[in-house]
């Protein structure tokens, strides 16, 4: 018999709130983050808006000034999100679990440094006829930049920054840089649990799309072309979310509040030559997903049409219709990395307050798709 | 039901030979793979040394890889010189790649200075630049993802069996076969290619690696430079390059009587939750990793018979390493066979964990162990049996391999030689 495994926090930093409730109200009531760029002018870009975090301060948790210049935004939120997940499930390494018991998995987005911090260096190592100069960079430019640098580049920072803040010591991974990748973070969250490596795991991601150079590159990997053809598509967002997750049992056995038990997830490859719509059939094949009405669905339509027709022709194809259907991405941004843990963070409110079954689609760019079912404890 | 888990596939791609054979040969005479770096100036670099791939051609990479043409990261094509010779080296099956896991580790994005430095230029250069990219003017990227080369390979072998892409900088290598191995351990899949790659041999990443004075500037006598446990060790020495391993569950590789080099039997993985610029100093995290992999082989700690060292030559790592050796030892700590590969082949970030477990394959293989190399003055603090002056022969049975994250991430894998 597979080993039940239940979430019990659920720490969320988005565009929308730090509060999993009030964020699943604000999208039901319809309430939106998108706007135009707070910090720079997306003029230039067929995509005009993103979804950004307005009030974040976080010196609220973590005490440290030293620590938290070493940090960037990625990892500041990943550090609060996880803060947040941790006190809603009641689990203090130490206490309920040993440091070592709790398992840390996570994923990352590209990576997070955004022009402002990189342009002193470059202005530096520019020699007169314009171009980069290697001489001029060991001259100059290196010392025109801070020496933490590397912390702020290394893609596995934010969840080091997570052990360090929590005191987490268990079995850990990092992935990158995709929904997909968020997906498979917490796909091996589960399995570690299941297997008896961790006792609990706190998954998830973090991710910021919403300064200049990830619009640039977003604008290069083609993810704005919906905007160019439709007038609508991929809204960037920026956040952090974090599930923690554990056995029913000894979830049960200290009394701490389940809001969902995981009860199927589906993880596919997009296979080179077949389409979209079809490896979202496949990821429902995996769930064993038949002609069947769920209580509800949180859609991964981020807004870009392609995409947002191949997911309702797998549905439509596949028959699965839910009463209620969500989508989180159209109003508080994409979040990427970690998209999948709030879609499987809403799904698993869901399921918690209306009972029955709800699918989390957790479908993205990248070849990796996946898509989990929710259900009250 | 848990099945057996084996390697039959090696690849490599290293300062020390673009093969597994010829990397093992110079990893057992001694030979030093650190070099002046020729890859770009580094005149004005306070560290102008790495271990540097030699004749690594993409021109003729992209000839079996076409669709990787215009990449210009050489850690993607270092990546599919390894991956493929793994591939090769394995014997495997065209029609197996389908239902194969692909796990690839890597560090850091690469930053092409040289791209960024037209928006540092120009007061209106979001504008210019979001203009050009849109009319195809500008079509180099400015950040490839780090899970290009995992697209890449798996596209090209139709590896579609799960993609995963790991970015636990150091510690990366050793985690993708370990997660790899775990896989179809539990009957997940029947065949993996598991492995990294990395090159931080670039303007941006020597330059923020030698801010952080952990690399030595020892520029004028290069293959002395690594000194991992030595007394007099100054820092390490960055490199690039790849490996990866085929993992088949035993089963898979008898049907098909492969070659097998080694058996994978266990793996743990650990944080130091400490900080992220150094190691914990007493090795709890460490020995933590090297705990759960003995017990996740099901072995007790009196069945290590050797170790492979993440030894990378820094004063606070080896001082920390020895110590978690010895909290996980006890008294056979001082028994048995250290040695660090690092010392010959620079750290290679992503790779280093992967490349250690190939020679900790290779050494139950050919019953060798590779020397550490510039190991003359050991330092006190590090006292336990490291193999220094020469190989050394290996009637042993098991070799566990430790690999510590920038940042906090060990991971631990234990190998055996392969009994049917």
């Amino acid at each position: 018999m597979r080993t039940r495994v239940v979430i019990t926090g659920i720490g969320v930093v988005t565009p929308l709130g730090q509060i999993p409730g009030e964020i699943l109200g604000g999208i039901e009531t319809g309430r939106s983050a998108v706007a135009p760029p707070a910090h720079f002018d997306a003029a230039p870009f067929a995509c005009p808006v993103c979804a950004e975090i307005r009030d974040f301060q976080p010196q609220r948790y973590v005490t440290e000034s030293k620590m938290i210049r070493l940090m960037n935004r990625d990892a500041q939120l990943a550090v609060a999100a996880a803060h947040l997940a941790l006190s809603d499930a009641g689990v203090k390494p130490g206490g309920s679990y040993a440091p070592e018991e709790i398992a840390l998995y996570g994923a990352t987005g590209l990576a997070g440094l955004p022009l402002a911090e990189v342009i002193p260096l470059v202005k530096a190592s520019t020699g007169r006829d314009g171009q980069f100069d290697p001489t001029r960079f060991g001259q100059a430019g290196l010392r025109a930049v801070s020496p933490i640098l590397s912390f702020k580049i290394l893609s596995n920072m934010p969840l080091c920054f997570v052990s360090i803040c929590e005191n987490i010591q268990g079995p850990n991974a990092v992935f990158t840089p995709w929904e997909g990748q968020g997906a498979q973070a917490i796909e091996t969250a589960i399995r570690a649990i299941e297997c008896g490596d961790a006792g609990c795991a706190l998954a998830g991601g973090c991710d910021v799309k919403t300064h200049e150079l990830a619009f640039l590159s977003l604008e290069q990997h083609g993810l704005f072309a919906s905007w160019r053809q439709h007038q609508a598509g991929v809204v960037p967002g920026e956040g952090a979310v974090f599930l923690v997750l554990e056995t029913a049992d000894r979830a049960i056995t200290r009394g701490a509040q389940i809001y969902a038990q995981v009860s199927g997830f589906s993880l596919r490859t997009h296979r080179m030559g077949t389409t979209r719509a079809d490896t979202y059939d496949d990821v429902f094949n995996g769930l064993g997903l038949r002609p069947e009405s769920l209580s509800a669905l949180v859609s991964a339509d981020n807004g870009d049409v392609e995409s947002g027709q191949d997911e309702r022709q797998a549905l439509s194809c596949r028959k699965i219709a839910a009463a209620t259907t969500l989508h989180p991405k159209k109003q508080c941004g994409d979040l990427f990395a970690a998209a999948a843990a709030l879609q499987v963070g809403l799904a698993a409110l869901l399921a918690a307050r209306d009972g029955g079954r709800v699918l989390a689609n957790c479908f993205g760019h990248g070849s990796e798709q996946a898509a989990f079912v929710l259900t009250p404890p | 039901m848990k099945h057996r888990v084996v390697i039959t596939g090696q690849g490599l791609c290293t300062s020390l030979g673009r093969s597994a054979d010829q990397f093992w040969r110079n990893l057992l005479a001694g030979h030093s793979g650190i070099s002046r770096i020729s890859l770009f100036d580094t005149s004005w670099l306070p560290v102008r040394i790495g271990g540097e791939v030699e004749n690594l051609k993409p021109d003729e990479l992209a000839r079996e890889f076409p669709e990787a043409e215009s990449e210009r990261d050489r850690k993607i094509w270092l990546g599919l010189d390894a991956a493929a010779s793994a591939l090769a080296d394995s014997g495997l099956p065209r029609d197996d790649f389908q239902s194969a896991l692909l796990i690839v580790g890597v560090s850091l994005e690469t930053c092409f200075l040289e791209d960024v430095t037209p928006v540092a230029q120009m007061s209106d250069a979001m504008r210019h630049f979001a203009g050009q990219i849109l009319n195809k003017k500008h079509s180099r990227r400015l950040q490839t993802p780090l899970d290009r080369l995992t697209q890449i390979l798996g596209d090209h072998y139709g590896l579609n069996r799960g993609r995963y892409t790991n970015c636990s900088a150091c510690a990366a290598g050793a985690q993708v076969i370990g997660d790899a191995f775990r896989r179809l351990r539990d009957g997940t899949a029947a065949v993996a290619l598991a492995g990294a790659t990395d090159s931080t041999l670039n303007p941006l990443a020597l330059g923020g690696f030698s801010l952080l004075q952990i690399l030595s500037t020892e520029n004028d006598e290069p293959e002395r430079a690594c000194r991992p446990f030595d007394a007099t060790r100054q820092g390490t020495v960055l490199a690039e390059g790849s490996a990866f391993v085929v993992l088949e569950t035993l089963e898979h590789a008898q049907r098909r009587e492969a070659r097998i080099y080694a058996e994978v039997l266990g793996y743990g993985s650990s944080l130091d939750a400490y900080r992220v610029t150094d190691p914990e100093p007493k090795g709890r995290g460490a020995a933590s990793s090297m705990t759960k992999a003995i017990a996740d082989a099901g072995l007790s700690p009196d069945e290590i018979d050797s170790i492979n060292a993440h030894g990378t030559g820094t004063q606070k790592n080896d001082i920390a390493e020895t110590l978690a050796i010895k909290q996980t030892l006890g008294a056979r700590a001082k028994a048995i066979p250290v040695t660090a590969n690092k010392s010959m082949t620079g750290h290679m970030i992503a790779t280093s964990g992967a490349m250690e477990a190939i020679a900790s394959a290779m050494t139950l293989y050919t019953r060798k162990i590779p020397p550490t190399i510039n190991l003359a003055c050991p330092d006190p603090q590090c006292d336990l049996d490291y193999v220094a002056g020469g190989s050394r022969d290996f009637e042993g049975r098991t070799v566990l391999s430790n690999s510590f994250g920038f940042g906090g991430q060990n991971a631990t894998l234990i190998f055996r030689r392969f009994e049917a």
